[in-house]
Parts: C-alpha cells; structure tokens; sequence
C-alpha cells in the first residue's frame, strides 16, 4: 500500500501558505469594515422622484433660500418636504405648460399628494430633530452636503450611529452663526479664526449629548 | 509544482481583489437602489410619522388635513387684528398689541422677508428679484414664452398704490395673496407674517426718507 508523501515542491510554498494564512483574516475583516460600512451602504442613495425637480436649478441657480421649502426646519423635528401650493407659488405662471411639471399640476387640481421618494430616513427606534441642531448653528451643509450642487438629491452622510457621535463629541468646528445655516457656499473653517468658533460653543452653551435616551427614545 | 494550482491560485488572488473594488465603486457614485437592510432590527415600526403614508385614507396622508369650519386647539381666531389684520371692519393700522414695533420685531422681520419675498420682490423690495428676472427672460423668449410661461412683473413695493395702504391691508396681501401672487398663510406663521410687513414698511420708510428724519450723529456720510 503506498502512502500519500507532499510533493518536494511543496516545501517552497510553505512561507506562501504562512503569509496568506496570516493576512486572510486581516482581508477580512477589511472587507467586513469597509465594504458593509454604511458610508458603503447608506451613503449615496439617490432615488428617482416623481418630478424632476433640480435643487442646483432652484438654489443654486435661482437663489432661493431652503426654508422657502422646507419652512418647519426650524420650528419642528421634521423638515417638511414642501406641499404643492408652494410650488405653485410660481409654477401657476412660469413653466406652466411644461411637461416635468405634469405631476406638480395634476396634484395641485386633485388634492393628492405628489409621493415624494424619501432620500434620508433613520431607523424609526431612533429620534432627531432639526430644529435642535439648526437654531444651535449646524448648517445644512454639515449633513446634507452641497444640495445646492445637486440635480437629484441624494445621501451625503450616513446616517450612522457612529456620525452622529462623531460631531456630538467633537462640534466646535462644525458650527456657524445662526444667520449663515442655509448658506451652502459658505465655510466656518475658513471664515471663522478657533476663537471665534470656539465663542459659539459658549454663546449657545453647546453640550450635544452622548445619552442614550436622547435619540433613543 | 503543477501548472493547474499556480492557475488556482492566480485566479483566487484576482477574485479576492473583486470585493474591494465593489465597494469602492459603491463608494464613489451615488445609486438609485435602497439601501440593502437585511438585518430589519425595528427599522420600520407601525407608527405614523410626519408625512408618511396611510392607506387607510384615499389620498394616503397620514397627517389628516384640518377640516373646513374646525377650529384647532389653541388657533387664535377672535383676535381679527392679529389673524386678519382688520380692527372693527377697517384694516388694521399698527401691529397687534401683542407683537409691538421694536428693533427685534424688525430684524425678525429682514431675516423672513429674505427668505421669502426676495426671490421676486428683491433685497430692497424694487421688485427685481432673481425668480422676477428669470421669468422676465422667459417669457422674453425670442421663440416665443418658454412653455407657456406668463408673468406679471412683481410690483415695487415703493409704489405709491403700496406705500398708501394701511399695515393690516399688506398683511392680508401677505396672508392670502393679492391678484397674480400667491398668499404665504400657510407657509409663513401669523407672528412672522406680521414681522414682515413691519419689516417691508421700514423698507418703505427708508426709500422715501428725508435728511431730517436721520439721526444728527449718523448723517455724516450722507
Ligand atoms: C423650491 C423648493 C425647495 C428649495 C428652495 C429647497 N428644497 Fe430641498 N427639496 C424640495 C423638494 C420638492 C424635495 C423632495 C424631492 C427630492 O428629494 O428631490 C426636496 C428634498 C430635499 C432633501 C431630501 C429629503 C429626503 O427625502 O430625505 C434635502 C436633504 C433637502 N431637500 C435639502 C435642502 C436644502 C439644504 C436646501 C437649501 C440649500 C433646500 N433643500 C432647498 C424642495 C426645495
Ligand atoms: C420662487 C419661485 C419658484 C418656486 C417656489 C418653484 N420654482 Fe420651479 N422653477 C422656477 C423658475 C424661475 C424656473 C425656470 C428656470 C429656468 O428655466 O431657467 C423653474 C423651473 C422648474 C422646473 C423645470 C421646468 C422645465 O421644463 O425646464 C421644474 C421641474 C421645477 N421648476 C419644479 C419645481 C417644483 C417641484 C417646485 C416645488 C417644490 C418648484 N419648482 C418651486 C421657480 C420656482
Ligand atoms: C445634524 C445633521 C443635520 C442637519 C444640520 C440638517 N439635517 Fe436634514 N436631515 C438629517 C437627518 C439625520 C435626516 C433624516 C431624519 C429622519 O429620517 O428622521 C434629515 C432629513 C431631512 C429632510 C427630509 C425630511 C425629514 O425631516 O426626515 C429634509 C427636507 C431635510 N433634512 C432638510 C434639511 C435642511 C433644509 C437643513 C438646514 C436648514 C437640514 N436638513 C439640516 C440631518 C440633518
Ligand atoms: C455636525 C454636528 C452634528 C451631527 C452630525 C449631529 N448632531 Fe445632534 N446635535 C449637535 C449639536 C451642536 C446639538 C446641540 C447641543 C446643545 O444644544 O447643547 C445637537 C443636539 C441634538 C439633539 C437634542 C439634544 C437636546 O438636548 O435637546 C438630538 C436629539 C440630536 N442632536 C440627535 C442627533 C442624531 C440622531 C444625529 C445623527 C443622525 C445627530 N444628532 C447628528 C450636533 C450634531
Ligand atoms: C446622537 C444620537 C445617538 C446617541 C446618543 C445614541 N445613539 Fe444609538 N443610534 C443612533 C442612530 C441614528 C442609530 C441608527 C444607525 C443606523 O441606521 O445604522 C442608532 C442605532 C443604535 C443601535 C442599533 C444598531 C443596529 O444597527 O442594529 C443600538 C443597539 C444603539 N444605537 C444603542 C445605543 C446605546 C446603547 C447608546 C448609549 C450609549 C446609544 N445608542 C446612543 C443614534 C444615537
Ligand atoms: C413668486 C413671486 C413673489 C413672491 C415670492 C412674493 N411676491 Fe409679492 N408680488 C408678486 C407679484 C407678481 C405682485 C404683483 C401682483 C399683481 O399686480 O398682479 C406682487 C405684489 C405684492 C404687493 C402689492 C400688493 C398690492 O396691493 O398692489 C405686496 C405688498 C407684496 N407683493 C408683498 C410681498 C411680500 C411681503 C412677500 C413675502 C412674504 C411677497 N410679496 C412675496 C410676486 C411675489
């Protein structure tokens, strides 16, 4: 009976082997961390809406300001996605026969709401509120990235537990005067000196808090 | 060593590259698919959240409209002067008592005329606000208005017709619109639309001033 003997050649490979064998689990957990990590996952989603309605058009080009839209961001949780008498505020006269507005027009005769795919959605076992962070002076920019840019909007940030807490620890150069929160082109690390940043933490005395109750709620 | 495991090994090698490069794909461009959610946690729980949908109701809100001839709790619609602006079947000619004309009220005021009168009416109110000169263009068309487009220029809040009328009358302009533009009542809450128009008669003030009605120490440069 003859018995299975390695190859000689195998010998030449066995510090192969080793070497593998010891980044294998280090490519792993690489994979794991990078490729399911919501900056992977969450980040970028940019859904198709109903109507093609530009933001770099409307703000970036036209000037207009967020809250004429989205006008409860800083009284309420929730930024409202604006109703379709606001578009019509102007949409009853300009581009009123245009084909992209077919739906805004359709629903503004029958009552029903245009559905609007939502971009960023939290968990519902997790709290936030736009108001909170608005009125302290965290501009849209920070989270939402440069809408004003965007034909379609899509997700900037994501969403994660771990970005949150990222800019609750650590908020002093994320802030900027109340007066600046919707101005997207406008950068507090360039126009602020740490001072004066470091005197909007004390003027709104900013605390943002790591409890768990306060998005778990 | 045999030419088929040296193949094997290659072709392992070049697969384990094909993850990475997934996710750095994903990585670098937006992407119209949702987000994938295997674990659902309680991510989606049976609760109605601001504008989420209610298949209960034929149009699907799940926040209800208020029905016509309900009064909500806590809506204020004895007082005519702060909701409609009208004082005993006349329009009102000062602020409600409740908002009185101060240096806040005013700079309350600038903040939301920016936001939500300048796009047609313009930072000194003159009327030519970028949406204004935009829809001026298209209509201007040289292939005639751009589908469709109509637009009645936004009047100069200096006129004469607007600087004549009472405070309370602007409000209601403000509040529910006056001939080709459209009200702001349910964009703008009753205590900033009031600002506004504060606001839009300092405006107003300040185009038609006379050197005597600046402060001595400020006319210096004037
Ligand atoms: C002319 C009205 C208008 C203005 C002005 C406007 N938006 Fe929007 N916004 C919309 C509409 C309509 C949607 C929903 C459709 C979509 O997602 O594109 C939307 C969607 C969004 C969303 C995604 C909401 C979601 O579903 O998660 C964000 C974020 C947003 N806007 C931020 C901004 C910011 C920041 C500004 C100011 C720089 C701004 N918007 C100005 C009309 C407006
Ligand atoms: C303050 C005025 C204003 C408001 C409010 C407004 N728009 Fe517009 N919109 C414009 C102007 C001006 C243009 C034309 C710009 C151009 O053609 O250069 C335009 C163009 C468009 C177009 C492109 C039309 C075409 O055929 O090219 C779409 C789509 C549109 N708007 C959607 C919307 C939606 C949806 C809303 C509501 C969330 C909205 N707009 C609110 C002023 C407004
Ligand atoms: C601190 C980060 C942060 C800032 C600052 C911020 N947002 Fe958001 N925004 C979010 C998050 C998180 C969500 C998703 C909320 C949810 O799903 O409950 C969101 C959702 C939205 C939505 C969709 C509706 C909603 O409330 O779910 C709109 C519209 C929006 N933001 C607009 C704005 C505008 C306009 C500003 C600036 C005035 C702004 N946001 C500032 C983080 C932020
Ligand atoms: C760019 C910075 C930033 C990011 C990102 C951010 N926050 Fe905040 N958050 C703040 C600041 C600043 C405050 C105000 C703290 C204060 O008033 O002391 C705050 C306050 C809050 C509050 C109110 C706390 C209170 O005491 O009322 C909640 C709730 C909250 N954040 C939730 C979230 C959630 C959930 C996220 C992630 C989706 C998030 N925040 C992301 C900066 C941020
Ligand atoms: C600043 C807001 C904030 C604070 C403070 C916070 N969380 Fe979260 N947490 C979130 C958000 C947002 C998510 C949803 C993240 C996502 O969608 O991946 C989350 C998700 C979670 C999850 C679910 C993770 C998953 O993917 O299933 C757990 C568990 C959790 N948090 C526990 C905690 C605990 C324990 C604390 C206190 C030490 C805490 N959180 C404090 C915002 C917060
Ligand atoms: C979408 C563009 C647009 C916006 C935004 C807008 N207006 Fe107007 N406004 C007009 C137009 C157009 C007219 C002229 C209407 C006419 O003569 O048919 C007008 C007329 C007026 C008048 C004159 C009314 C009269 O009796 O002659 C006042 C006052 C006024 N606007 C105030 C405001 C205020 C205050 C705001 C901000 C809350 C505002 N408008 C926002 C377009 C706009």
């Amino acid at each position: 009976m003859s018995r299975f003997l390695f190859p000689r050649w195998t010998n030449a490979i066995l510090p192969f082997i080793l070497v593998t064998g010891a980044i294998l689990p280090l490519y792993a957990a690489f994979v794991v961390a990078y490729g399911f990590s919501p900056k992977t996952i969450d980040a970028g989603y940019q859904p198709t809406q109903p109507v093609p309605y530009s933001h770099a058009l409307h703000v970036g080009q036209l000037g207009m300001d967020c809250r004429y839209c989205h006008n409860t961001v800083e009284r309420a949780g929730f930024a409202a996605v604006p109703a379709t008498q606001t578009c019509m505020n102007c949409h009853t006269q300009i581009q009123r026969e245009s084909p992209k507005l077919e739906k805004i027009r359709s629903s503004y005769e029958s009552g029903m709401p245009v559905e609007w795919v939502k971009v960023h959605k939290l968990p519902d076992y997790s709290y936030f509120n736009h108001s909170a962070h608005v009125n302290r002076g965290v501009g849209c920019v920070e989270c939402h990235g440069r809408i004003d840019q965007m034909e379609v909007v899509y997700r900037y940030s994501p969403l994660a537990m771990g970005w949150c807490l990222d800019c609750h620890r650590a908020p002093t150069d994320r802030l900027r005067p109340v007066s600046q929160i919707t101005n997207m082109a406008w950068d507090q690390r360039v126009e602020l000196t740490r001072e004066e940043r470091e005197s909007l933490v004390k003027l709104f005395h900013i605390n943002p808090s790591e409890n768990c109750s306060t998005c778990h709620r | 060593m045999p030419r088929i495991i040296i193949y094997a090994l290659l072709i392992l090698t070049l697969l384990a590259i094909l993850p990475p490069v997934i996710a750095a794909n994903a990585r670098s461009k937006p992407n119209p698919n949702r987000p994938i959610n295997i674990i659902q946690d309680m991510d989606l729980q049976a609760k109605f959240l601001p504008q989420s949908e209610n298949d209960l109701f034929a149009d699907k809100r799940s926040q209800r409209p208020q029905i016509v001839g309900t009064v909500a709790r806590g809506e204020n619609y004895l007082d005519t002067h702060f909701v409609d602006g009208v004082v005993d079947g006349q329009w009102a000619t000062t602020t409600p008592k409740q908002l009185p004309m101060n240096m806040e009220l005013l700079l309350r005021g600038q903040d939301r005329f920016n936001i939500y009168c300048t796009p047609c009416h313009g930072y000194s109110g003159g009327g030519n606000g970028t949406i204004n000169q935009r829809a001026m263009e298209l209509v201007a068309n040289a292939e005639g208005p751009v589908n469709g487009t109509v637009w009645v220029a936004a009047k100069s809040l200096h006129d004469a017709t607007v600087t004549i009328q009472p405070i309370g009358q602007i409000y209601n302009s403000v509040t529910h619109g006056v001939r080709n533009m459209a009200g702001y009542g349910s964009q703008v809450p009753p205590a900033d639309r009031w600002a506004i128009v504060a606001y839009v008669r300092a405006l107003q003030r300040s185009q038609n001033a006379t050197l005597e009605e600046v402060p001595a120490d400020k006319r210096g440069g004037l």
